[in-house]
């Protein structure tokens, strides 16, 4: 699941044309990034706050397993890298 | 000693040129989300700062020895667009890795924190629910894992 501080409507559009089906959660006032110590000041358009691009795989009992953190905004974490963490825990 | 009747032709700039425009294309691999991606920040830097090198050696070379190497005018005609196109390349990297320390997020290990928040289709939705199994899946297997992805958003 993903999270940004785009609003439902646009992360809807977003997954429409992306046909991305997994769950996609609006944090408008980036509260839960802000809580997860992601949120990055005045990096997005005209000045507003964003979160940071961060990854965690989170077990069933909510125990962090694995996580990146972006260091270069340019480098993503690439789909077949969080797959292949999540292939590893089992 | 070179004799300084026949002078050289001074290429230094147009290797800068080049190569930093090869440091500025680095930037394009980033649409195509290489497995490499991860050196390509230090190839471009890598790139950026040679080019500085050269351009450096050649400027000193037509400016300080210009009965040996010719070409003034053009070395500086060439040398200015590759200087901007290394500052560019310079700017970009560093602001690109300036990023939030985020040290008081979760760590592997750590339990990730609750929260509720709104799909994209104005539902609210919990951490928990994430667990749930999918609604389509005949099985009813919970999932084992949840991978939370935070993004910057503005697509």
């Amino acid at each position: 699941m993903a999270i940004s501080v785009d609003p439902p409507e646009v992360s809807r559009d977003f997954c429409k044309k992306a046909g991305y089906t997994f769950t996609v959660l609006s944090d408008p006032k980036a509260e839960v990034i802000r809580r997860y110590d992601l949120l990055h000041v005045g990096a997005g358009p005209e000045g507003h706050d964003v979160a940071r691009p961060a990854e965690f795989l989170v077990d069933s009992s909510k125990v962090v397993r694995w996580v990146n953190f972006t260091e270069d905004v340019r480098v993503r974490a690439r789909a077949d890298e969080m797959l292949a963490q999540a292939k590893k825990l089992r | 000693m070179p004799d300084a009747t026949e002078s050289r032709r001074n290429l230094d700039a147009w290797w800068g040129l080049l190569l930093a425009l090869a440091a500025m294309l680095c930037n394009a691999v980033f649409f195509v989300n290489p497995p490499v991606q991860r050196t390509i920040p230090w190839l471009s830097l890598l790139l950026a700062v040679s080019a500085l090198i050269f351009l450096a050696r050649g400027i000193k070379r037509v400016f300080g020895r210009p009965r040996i190497y010719r070409g003034r005018i053009l070395s500086a005609i060439v040398a200015a667009p590759s200087l901007l196109l290394v500052s560019l390349v310079l700017i970009t990297f560093f602001h690109a890795r300036a990023m939030p320390t985020s040290a008081a997020a979760p760590r592997v290990g750590q339990r990730a924190l609750d929260f509720t928040l709104t799909d994209t289709s104005g539902q609210p939705v919990s951490f928990d629910q994430l667990f749930a199994p999918a609604a389509d899946d005949p099985q009813h297997t919970a999932p084992k894992e949840v991978l939370l992805i935070f993004y910057r958003g503005y697509w």
